[in-house]
């Protein structure tokens, strides 16, 4: 392999890795924004139960 | 911090990180001269000295969240700590990886059991034992008190890992930038300095971007246990 065949598999795994890591996290943030809402929803029709 | 202003934080650095970053990759990877000596495959130190400064950042903030988590016992000082250890894994490892693939042109092997790799594989693993601990301790109070104690412990291992080239004969190069002797300019000339420090802003703040998702994740999962705890 010559140097910039180095070059880009280094360039290609870190920026694959953190793209591939960002686009968990926002996945994960996106679950837990919409599990957070269905709790909320859910409580809100509980309180207007009981009224 | 107010969650507006935290937010809007998040994303102004959300949009100045991709910026910065693409100016990095251009000066790097086309602006810059190759080196005299190594020729191209130097361009991989404007990964390689970048990772590791995200990764020793991140794990300071793992050493500064777990020491007031001890002192004060507040969630939010855990919370900072778990975030910044995920990340600071992610980063060990891209810098391990990176440095194995630019020690094969210039040293002719993939790895070897030198003080500096071998030290910044022990810290890869500490970290990895770290999110570990966490996730097997079903005692939330307990696994937070366990993992500050080995955060703490795992950040003594960055002054050795930094000053493993000078206190033992190794393969690695002596540091590039961060020299107690010599000022950075005096030991890189400004055109390959100047791609590193564009470099180092734009890791600094892709990593800022990242910490600040994480740590929006780890609030919100506090708030579902709490709201499901005060259900049942």
């Amino acid at each position: 392999m010559g140097a910039w065949g180095y070059v880009m598999l280094a360039y290609g795994i870190v920026w694959g890795t953190i793209l591939l890591y960002l686009s968990s996290l926002k996945r994960r943030l996106r679950r837990a924004e919409s599990d957070l809402a269905l709790l909320q929803a859910e409580e809100d029709t509980g309180r207007h139960e009981k009224k | 911090m107010p969650q507006r202003s935290r937010r809007k934080g998040t994303s102004l650095l959300g949009t100045a990180a991709p910026v910065v970053i693409l100016i990095g990759l251009y000066w790097g990877l086309i602006h810059a001269p190759a080196d005299a000596f190594q020729g191209d495959v130097q361009r991989i130190m404007y990964l390689h000295i970048p990772s590791i400064l995200t990764a020793y950042l991140s794990i300071f903030l793992v050493f500064v969240g777990s020491c007031l988590y001890l002192w004060k016992r507040e969630k939010r000082d855990d919370i900072l700590a778990y975030s910044a250890a995920e990340i600071g894994v992610l980063f060990i490892a891209l810098t391990i990886v990176e440095g194995s693939i630019w020690g094969r042109p210039t040293w002719g092997v993939w790895w070897t059991w030198d003080a500096r790799l071998t030290l910044t594989a022990v810290f890869l693993l500490i970290f990895v034992g770290y999110l570990m601990l966490r996730s097997l301790i079903e005692d939330e109070s307990r696994a937070a008190t366990a993992g500050a104690v080995l955060g703490i412990v795992g950040f003594l291992d960055i002054p050795l890992i930094h000053m493993s080239v000078y206190w033992w004969r190794t393969l690695h190069q002596p540091p590039s930038i961060l020299r107690p002797d010599k000022a950075p300019w005096e030991n890189i000339p400004w055109a390959l300095l100047t791609p590193l420090l564009i470099n180092i802003v734009a890791f600094a703040l892709l990593y800022f971007y990242l910490l600040s998702l994480r740590f929006r994740l780890g609030e919100l999962q506090e708030e579902i246990k709490a709201r499901k705890l005060a259900r049942s």
